[in-house]
């Protein structure tokens, strides 16, 4: 077989034929080459045969607009054979063409012995993200193989002298609620855990046991800080011991490895991270669990886990990180008298990396600290040292403007309605967006509820409202190719700006005009379905979109962490798989019929 | 013309009648036949053919379904050398014909087509040196070298350039994709590629 036709295989549909096909395939595949502006299927003609792109660009119109574009590796013609439907679509070369060609009848033929070939062509955009998704759990499980023993994950050691009484060394133990004790001998240490206990209980009077080091376990296995944590895995199960401690490159020791946190990092990271936020006594400590969330967050990804549920142990822990930080930073006092709010992505609890931080804090009427401004720059500093850039549009809590009483708010949002100028409707979104994550919630419900009530008595305030959704063009509708940015992000596209914003946005808008309370996009667009102003073809449609999007730039996020990369929300074309830019094409598609359903409703386009 | 005259010359010597349609003068137009031989070596004399790999192109079309992938049985055994470069091993000559057949082959799949390859001159001596004692003829056909017409097209964009002519290079320029393996067939069709994408394109930057 040709190496060109082999080629072909890691693709789908490809990949899902064996090696009959092929002989099949390479007994029918022509090779082609057309010129720039050759029309290879009419719109309205008949389609005889199925194209896979080899090289060039091939763009299909659907009258003059353009509906997909076909790179390498694409396939096009497929469906409307099966279908035997004239097209619905013009395929135009946009870029000289080399491409092979299946003949209908074998292609026919091929459906046929290959159900799942066939099935391909009539797959939906979450059909193609399992496949993907199966790729990428097929890809780097190794991420997490790779993870090696740090103090993080290290219990804080209860070190004993080997000349303390039994039992007041077992009295350290349950003071400090620790599982295991380790004993200072002269030379080296030794460990008491519950196997050693029940010794003690059972011999204590025959063989005259004391002093601790009586029942310890000596020497001590232990490894180095550094270690794969895998191999402590091994090597824990191997010598069947549940604790061990760990040593630093001077024989000190730096705490001990517990097997159960081991095994939890292995099939979850989340709940370790999230019992170690709870048992924080401290900012430092706060900050040092949270700093490991990304880890998590990558071998989730790598495990194939959806970004959306992703985003929602994020959101989780996070939760639990902000109530922490909130009790161990705000003096007692202030904690009955306000809000704190989280803002933007994170308030919808769609942010999976940290981007930067978004939050804000309520005051009660009448309530309004001197020293605000110190705490808050603790929380910021705090915050900063976990991993959240500063907001590049100030919207934190150190900026007076996010730091006000309810009524101060109030005023606000009489004057964002007054004016609607861009900056304003960017903080009305902003401030709609919110979510108390800690503190008073009755305070942020008031709030909300003045922002329905003097959005729905204005007349036209929500319509200006959605028309920032105009101003971002899709990457398919506008440009004739897939790529649209140049410069620096060459054969990028911003998926934030070109297709994310659209639903989101859209969402948003809907949200504030019926009501909605809830601020996570996908649950807007459920309740925007149970309302009726969403079909269920529609809703479904987009929230498949949103979890293609999501996903494709939690991905490239990921990767550009891996690479030590400024992480933006460009995805690039260039390197991506079909399956990847169907999707992409897909989702792309469909925030853009969103936005023409937002633009339709609010009359857009009569607004100056 | 000279040319009419070995063309006659050599049509006299056919010895095997089956051949004749290589002389018809009826050439089918916008087909030709792309080909590619492995080789144990450069040496025309010495060397031997161990695989040919051809295609024809209709109009816009390599017609890769039914491509023609000859291998040769060899009298000795492949060196080293050789088989590093072309991969083909010993044991890979399993499927091998006798080479009278593979010429059989090749001429009833040419037919009085036109021939493209590239650095085709080395390729058609090499069948030469096989069909003109087979069959007392050498090839007929009218040959199209491919990396001058890639010359032509490149000299118009740079006058006075050195224009580098190597395989890969023509590949890279003509934004085809580069493949790793260098069978005769693979070679053959990347030509073929080659050929449809520089008879459609005026000159190359």
């Amino acid at each position: 077989m040709t190496e060109l036709l082999k080629n072909l295989h890691p693709h789908p549909p490809f990949s899902l034929v064996d090696e009959k096909a092929f002989i099949l395939l390479e007994h029918s595949m022509q090779i082609a080459y057309y010129p720039d502006d050759t029309i290879l299927i009419d719109q309205g003609g008949v389609c005889d045969r199925v194209y896979i792109v080899i090289k060039g660009a091939v763009e299909s119109f659907r009258d003059e607009e353009v509906v997909n574009i076909y790179h390498e590796n694409d396939i096009f013609g497929g469906e409307e054979i099966l279908k035997e439907q004239p097209s619905k679509e013009r395929y135009l070369v946009t870029q000289e063409l080399i491409c092979y060609e299946l003949e209908k009848e074998p292609f026919l033929q091929l459906c046929e012995n290959y159900p799942s070939f066939k099935e391909y062509f009539f797959s939906s955009i979450i059909q193609k993200i399992e496949l993907i998704k199966q790729k990428k759990e097929f890809a780097s499980m190794s991420d997490i193989m790779l993870a090696r023993v740090e103090r993080s994950i290290l219990h804080k050691p209860c070190v004993v002298t080997h000349d303390m009484p039994i039992k007041e060394a077992l009295q350290i133990m349950q003071d400090q609620g620790v599982n295991s004790l380790l004993v200072k001998n002269i030379k080296g240490y030794g460990i008491v855990t519950d196997a050693d206990l029940r010794y003690f209980i059972l011999n204590e009077e025959r063989k005259n046991l004391k002093v601790i080091s009586d029942i310890q376990s000596y020497p001590i296995l232990s490894l180095r800080e550094g270690a794969y944590l895998f191999s402590a895995l091994l090597f824990m199960t191997k010598n069947s011991i549940k604790h061990m401690p760990i040593l630093d490159d001077e024989e000190n020791i730096l705490g001990s490895l517990e097997l159960i946190d081991i095994m939890s990092f292995f099939s979850n990271q989340s709940y370790l991270l999230s019992t170690q936020i709870d048992k924080a006594s401290s900012i430092e400590e706060v900050v040092d669990a949270a700093s490991r969330l990304d880890i998590m967050i990558s071998s989730l990804y790598t495990k194939g886990v959806k970004s959306r549920y992703i985003a929602k142990l994020v959101n989780e822990i996070n939760t639990k990180m902000y109530n922490k930080l909130f009790m161990l930073i705000f003096p007692e006092s202030w904690r009955s008298k306000m809000a704190l709010l989280l803002l933007g992505s994170e308030a919808r609890a769609e942010q999976i990396l940290r981007t930067d931080q978004d939050n804000a804090i309520i005051f009660e009427d009448g309530f309004e600290p001197k020293d605000a401004e110190e705490y808050c720059d603790i929380f910021y500093d705090t915050l900063e040292k976990i991993g959240y850039p500063r907001c590049a549009g100030n919207v934190m809590l150190t900026n007076p403007k996010w730091r006000q009483s309810l009524s101060g708010y109030k005023h606000a949002i009489n004057e964002w309605i007054d004016n609607p100028i861009q900056k304003n409707l960017i903080d009305m979104a902003t401030l709609f967006d919110s979510r108390v994550i800690a503190g008073r919630e009755d305070l942020h419900k008031i709030l909300i509820d003045y922002m329905f009530e003097s959005t729905a008595n204005s007349a036209n305030i929500i319509r200006y409202f959605a028309k920032p959704i105009e101003s971002f063009e899709s990457a398919l509708g506008l440009f004739s190719q897939f790529v649209t940015a140049t410069g620096e992000h060459k054969n990028e596209i911003d998926i934030k700006k070109t297709a994310l914003f659209l639903i989101v946005h859209g969402a948003r808008v809907l949200a504030l005009e019926n009501g909605i309370r809830t601020t996570n996009t996908y649950d807007r667009i459920k309740e925007l379905n149970n309302l009726g102003f969403l079909n269920r073809e529609d809703s479904r449609d987009i929230l498949q979109a949103l979890i293609a999007i999501n996903t494709l730039r939690l991905g490239a996020q990921l990767k550009k962490r891996e690479n030590g990369e400024h992480i933006d929300n460009y995805v690039s074309i260039e390197n991506m798989g079909k399956m990847d830019k169907d999707m992409l094409k897909d989702a792309l598609k469909t925030a853009e019929k969103f936005k023409q359903i937002v633009s339709y409703h609010f009359k857009l386009s009569s607004l100056g | 013309m000279l040319s009419t005259f070995f063309r006659r010359q050599n049509e006299k010597s056919l010895k095997d009648e089956r051949f004749a349609p290589l002389f018809d003068k009826n050439v089918p137009k916008d087909e030709c036949v792309v080909f590619d031989t492995e080789t144990t070596g450069l040496d025309k004399r010495r060397d031997s053919i161990i695989s040919i790999g051809a295609v024809k192109v209709k109009q816009n079309k390599i017609l890769s379904n039914e491509a023609l992938n000859i291998l040769i049985k060899q009298d000795s055994l492949i060196n080293k050398e050789s088989i590093k470069i072309h991969m083909i091993r010993n044991c890979d000559l399993e499927a091998a014909v006798d080479i009278k057949e593979a010429m059989e082959e090749f001429l009833f799949f040419i037919g009085n087509r036109t021939l493209v390859g590239y650095y085709l001159e080395f390729d058609v001596a090499m069948i030469d040196k096989y069909i003109k004692p087979l069959f007392g003829i050498k090839l007929p056909n009218k040959q199209v070298e491919v990396s001058a017409m890639y010359y032509d097209k490149k000299i118009k964009f740079i006058p006075q350039g050195n224009i580098d002519l190597r395989f890969d290079t023509i590949l890279k320029n003509l934004c085809l994709p580069k493949l790793n393996s260098h069978d005769a067939l693979n070679d053959a069709i990347m030509t073929a590629m080659m050929y449809l994408k520089l008879k459609n394109i005026e000159k190359i930057k």
